[in-house]
């Protein structure tokens, strides 16, 4: 039982001041049984408050601390670390949130949120009545991290990973690496191509002797936490040898009968079975795509180099982090969406890319020759009734980066951008402002007015009633539809599950915080990086990507971790194993083992996070947290239902 | 002047002491690296400990600011110069930069001052507070503001009338009017930039009368008056003190403008006026707020969301550019726009005016290179030499820029933006120790 707490009242500078009588608080609960000292603050989380309560715990001999102030969230480990500085185990301190859960919540009503506060600060002091010194639980972590994505922003962090020290495998579901940006020619800000960017990458990437890429692989599971993920790969055989002339393979791809629609060309293209996405595709070795192949044999016979023989691998490998760099999906619009998969002179964004890499004097779509082009912008991001209400953010920048594109290319282009307000932001602007005096046209829309694509008299028209000219309808005959399709998560992101990452309402994977820590996730060890996260433009997804590889580097660099010791422990005697725990778990935290001839529950310290979701469901009550046991709640229980005090 | 010489090792130079340097500054110092941060104002936290909530969690700035800041202030393999700049870099080698940092004597010793501000309340001069943006006043010894790292006093030697009252009130006798400039000799073994941005100056826009009209503020001067360290505790409008009811912003002020030459999207005004307006609302539940824009930028995670979740709560969007803003006798402000939608050329009355003020490049760094010159880019911002592969390098092997110094970006690009620096600036160091 503490004999010498300190217990401070912040007035976050109004933020609880405004609405809590921070000194009848302090009145309050001076006498509580244990209190020795308390105080109001300004800020607490100030410095120079800080300092104060390291000489008061030194001085006064403090043995437990209590601050009421804001979220645990923004300033548990502050103060955890004043009590450090001040040699108390920092175990001996609880907060207390008297702002998000006080003077916020009533800021209409400031008795009772002087009452609440008063309840809450007594609760807090009856926790640290109880409380006892812990030590973090240690564990030596893996000099690894798996990166799973070989577009460009995973190329780029296992570049820098591997150089700063780590081992890294290099984890890719495709047979390529490279991602979307391999799609692209022309770039932005730069003018490098896609394929130039992305061999700079793979040569680095190749030549690290500490970067091993995966192709065709997976991760299809996970054991083990921050420091030791135990993670099983799946490797898919391309069923190829490594020497393989020219001559053969082309002579292999002529005889493949088998066409699918070309993926790496948005589906204008076709392409075989047996397949590289360009001739200079990394690694530069074809694949045989076993989900269409039929297995006739042609190819074995004309081309020594195919081996059916290659059969699938499974990898299991240890690693300190994981750096999810997975990338987007284009949005796919539905059948009718702006005439798209009717009109037949209706294409998405991407698919125009590819027109263009295809066609070099003239522009041809469907057999004519293209000259009035209709841009629709924001088609599947900014929805009125659908669920993308984000911006993709990339798309205004890239359309007028590729109008400008075609209209050099091409003579006798003419470009129309249907748009809801152009965001090309920052040093984009500049591109925006060559557009316009190249002559493109731009006419706007708001959400809940958008063109309408029409196919009439064997012509596609687009209609708008156009802001810039005080709503005037407007109509242009256009050759080729374009649609500004935003970017979506991955259609197959199953490695979120499989990690328990969170996702957010966008379905992008979500970080810790979205200002302070956009590369983190709320799962020690696990980093997001690039356009997983939300969308991103080349750079943005590179500085998300370095981000993310110094997060996940600073994880294992030193080989030891210390862990949270709050976690839940199995008394050994009650516990009769139902598994009951194991199911509620949303960590995979427990194991089932053999004590004394009986089967029970055991806690993993590393895995646990002290979440308690299996304390309520133990029939025998054999679950107890440490730091927080049943004793611990039911003395603040006591407190707050006390009648009121002011 | 004296100066006296000091010389000093570290790995890595931060130059800016703002959310970008700092978060390049901990990432470096966690792996071990020794790290000196010089900053030019008398605390670090940059813009971001200034301003009142972020868009678009609203997040109380100050409050996820300082956690960040006590971090890197206590780091045992960080060094802080306040009060200081860099002000001759030079290149000797690969892995091998001098700095000369200027410390400007605070006439306080920061260790013993315990920030009682009893010299603030002794000191018999008052001038107009800059942490405050011209919106209240300070005294001559003052504390810059109330969370700022470190916070301690400081003497406006500009200022001071040299009277001795702040000296007789302190009680820690840590008021030090011997104290003189010093030059230190610092080697380093790399250099991050991160000198942030300046904001646009409204005078340069004379028909917007800012200056002259009392009722026209800037957006950072709302920010101060909507943050928790505000100077009046209420948002009042600085002619009258009257509270406004008719709030009008005026989007791109000092952006996507050649006639003031700068013809680049600030990335971030139209998302903190949205932000302001929200908080309006908040703050002062009948008035209303108009916002005169061309195109908003809402871009970014939760951002375009955050735009409808203005709209949804009554704030009024007004597709125009504003040409002309003058004052009525009563104080109020007559603006002359283009309404597009309608298209046709308005006026409209407002009792305030917020200038929504943009982002330039912040163009001193440059000079501190001698050696090397340390590329610029078209706008002036720090040149990024590889931008897809290697955003944060520089033209000078070694030099890595982090934030604002490099282009307009809002706090998450930042934060990025000051992690890819750290990234390359530890595999540089990397290929120094092998």
């Amino acid at each position: 039982m503490k004999k010498k707490i300190g217990v401070y009242i912040c007035h976050c500078g109004g933020n609880i001041s405004d609405y809590v009588d921070v000194e009848k608080v302090r009145q309050a609960v001076e006498n509580e049984g244990g209190v020795f000292l308390s105080k109001t603050t300004m800020f607490a989380c100030a410095d120079s408050n800080q300092k104060d309560m390291v000489s008061d715990i030194k001085e006064k001999q403090l043995d437990g601390v209590v601050v009421a102030s804001c979220s645990p969230k923004l300033h548990l480990l502050t103060f955890r670390g004043v009590a450090e500085r001040a040699g108390l185990n920092k175990y001996n301190y609880v907060h207390a949130n008297i702002r998000e859960q006080v003077s916020w919540a009533h800021s209409d009503n400031k008795t009772g949120a002087t009452e609440k506060a008063i309840h809450i600060v007594k609760a807090a002091i009856a926790k640290v009545r109880n409380a006892e010194s812990l030590e973090p639980v240690k564990v030596q972590s893996t000099k690894a991290v798996a990166v799973v994505g070989a577009g460009v922003a995973g190329m780029r962090a296992a570049i820098e990973l591997a150089e700063a020290g780590a081992e890294v495998f290099l984890i890719e579901r495709e047979f390529f690496v490279g991602g979307r940006v391999s799609q692209w020619d022309d770039l932005c800000i730069t003018d490098e191509t896609g394929k130039e960017l992305i061999t700079r990458l793979y040569d680095r990437v190749m030549q690290h002797k500490h970067v091993t890429l995966f192709t065709g692989a997976e991760i299809v599971e996970n054991k083990g936490s921050v420091g030791n993920f135990e993670i099983k790969v799946k490797v898919t055989p391309r069923h190829f040898k490594l020497q393989c002339s020219g001559g053969e393979l082309q002579k292999a791809i002529d005889v493949c009968p088998v066409e699918v629609p070309d993926e790496f060309n948005f589906n204008i293209t076709k392409r075989k079975a047996i397949y590289h996405n360009y001739p200079s595709e990394y690694p530069q070795l074809p694949a045989i795509d076993m989900k269409t192949c039929t297995r006739c044999g042609k190819c074995e016979a004309v081309c020594n180099a195919v081996d059916f023989s290659q059969k699938t691998e499974y990898l299991n490998i240890k690693v300190g982090s994981i750096l999810l760099a997975t990338g987007f999906d284009p949005y796919e619009p539905p059948k009718g969406e702006f005439g798209y998969g009717e009109i037949d002179n209706v294409i998405t964004l991407p698919q125009f890319k590819r027109v263009i890499h295809y066609n070099d004097k003239r522009l041809i779509w469907q057999g004519k020759e293209v000259k009035n082009i209709a841009y629709i912008y924001c088609v599947g991001s900014r929805q009125l009734n659908g669920d993308n209400k984000y911006c993709s953010r990339y798309c205004c920048t890239s359309t007028i980066h590729t109008a400008i594109t075609a209209k050099n290319k091409y003579k006798g282009i003419h470009n129309f951008h249907f748009n809801r307000g152009i965001r090309t932001y920052g040093k984009a602007e500049v591109r925006y402002d060559e557009s316009s005096r190249l002559g493109d046209v731009y006419l706007q829309s708001f959400e809940y007015d958008p063109p309408v694509v029409e196919a009439r008299d064997g012509q596609t028209f687009v209609k708008i009633k156009d802001v810039l000219t005080a709503n005037k309808e407007l109509e242009v005959a256009a050759d080729l539809v374009v649609l500004v399709t935003g970017m979506v998560p991955r259609k197959d992101n199953s490695i979120a599950g499989l990690l328990k990452v969170p996702k957010g309402r966008d379905k992008f994977f979500n970080e810790i915080h979205m200002k302070l820590r956009p590369v983190e996730t709320v799962i020690d060890g696990v980093t997001i990086a690039g356009a997983s996260q939300g969308p991103k433009n080349i750079m943005e997804s590179m500085n998300s990507a370095l981000s993310a590889a110094t997060k996940s580097f600073s994880l294992i660099d030193s080989g030891e971790l210390a862990l949270e010791p709050t976690v839940a422990v199995v008394n050994k005697e009650a516990c009769e194993w139902c598994g009951k725990c194991d199911e509620a778990c949303p960590y995979s935290a427990f194991e089932k083992v053999e004590k004394d001839g009986k089967m029970i529950a055991k806690v993993i310290p590393s895995v646990c996070k002290g979440c308690g979701m299996c304390l309520p469901v133990c029939p025998s009550n054999a679950l107890e947290l440490i730091g927080l046991s049943d004793h611990d709640v039911e003395s603040m229980i006591d407190v707050l239902i006390e009648k009121d005090t002011v | 002047m004296q100066q006296e010489n000091r010389k000093l090792n570290f790995d890595v130079l931060v130059v800016g002491g703002g959310i970008a340097g700092g978060e390049s500054a901990l990432n470096l110092a966690n792996l071990g690296y020794k790290v000196l941060l010089v900053e030019k104002e008398l605390s670090i936290g940059g813009k971001m400990i200034l301003l009142s909530k972020v868009f678009p969690t609203l997040d109380c700035a100050a409050c996820i600011t300082t956690p960040k800041v006590s971090e890197i202030a206590r780091h045992p393999n960080i060094t802080i110069f306040t009060g200081a700049e860099a002000k001759n870099i030079t290149k000797k080698g690969e892995h091998q930069f001098e700095a000369v940092v200027l410390k400007k004597p605070r006439y306080v010793v920061v260790e013993d001052c315990t920030g009682c501000q009893l010299c603030e309340e002794a000191c018999p001069v008052s001038v107009t507070d800059e942490y405050q943006y011209g919106l209240a006043g300070r005294k001559a010894a003052f504390i810059p503001f109330s969370i700022a790292s470190p916070r301690a006093a400081a003497i406006d030697i500009e200022n001071c009338i040299l009277c001795g009252a702040c000296e007789r009130a302190c009680p820690t006798n840590c008021i030090d009017f011997t104290q003189t400039e010093e030059e230190v000799l610092v080697k380093i073994k790399s250099v991050v930039v991160a000198t942030g941005f300046n904001l646009f100056d409204p005078l340069k826009i004379p028909r917007y009368n800012y200056g002259k009209a009392k009722n026209i503020i800037t957006s950072m001067q709302m920010e101060r008056q909507l943050a928790p360290t505000r100077p009046y505790n209420t948002i009042l409008r600085p002619g009258d003190g009257k509270m406004p009811d008719n709030i009008a912003y005026v989007l791109c002020t000092g952006s996507r403008d050649k006639s003031i030459g700068n013809p680049i999207c600030s990335q971030i005004c139209c998302m903190y006026s949205i932000k302001q307006a929200q908080l309006l609302m908040g703050a002062l539940p009948m008035a209303d707020v108009t916002i005169y824009y061309l195109h908003i930028r809402a871009f970014g995670k939760g951002f375009n969301e955050f735009y409808a979740q203005a709209q949804d709560m009554g704030v009024e969007f007004v597709k125009g550019k504003v040409g002309k803003i003058t004052e009525k006798e009563n104080g109020n402000l007559m603006l002359r726009y283009e309404d597009i939608e309608a298209g046709v050329v308005k006026e409209a009355e407002h009792d305030m005016v917020v200038l929504s003020v943009g982002v330039l490049p912040n163009m001193e760094i440059s000079e501190s290179f001698k050696t090397e010159k340390l590329a610029l880019d078209p706008f002036n911002f720090v040149n990024q030499s590889d931008v897809l592969a290697s955003p944060a390098k520089t033209s000078i092997e070694g030099v890595f820029v982090a934030g604002t110094a490099s282009g307009p970006m809002d706090i998450p690009d930042s934060i990025l933006s000051g992690g890819a620096a750290s990234a390359e600036t530890t595999s540089y160091l990397r290929r120094a120790s092998l």
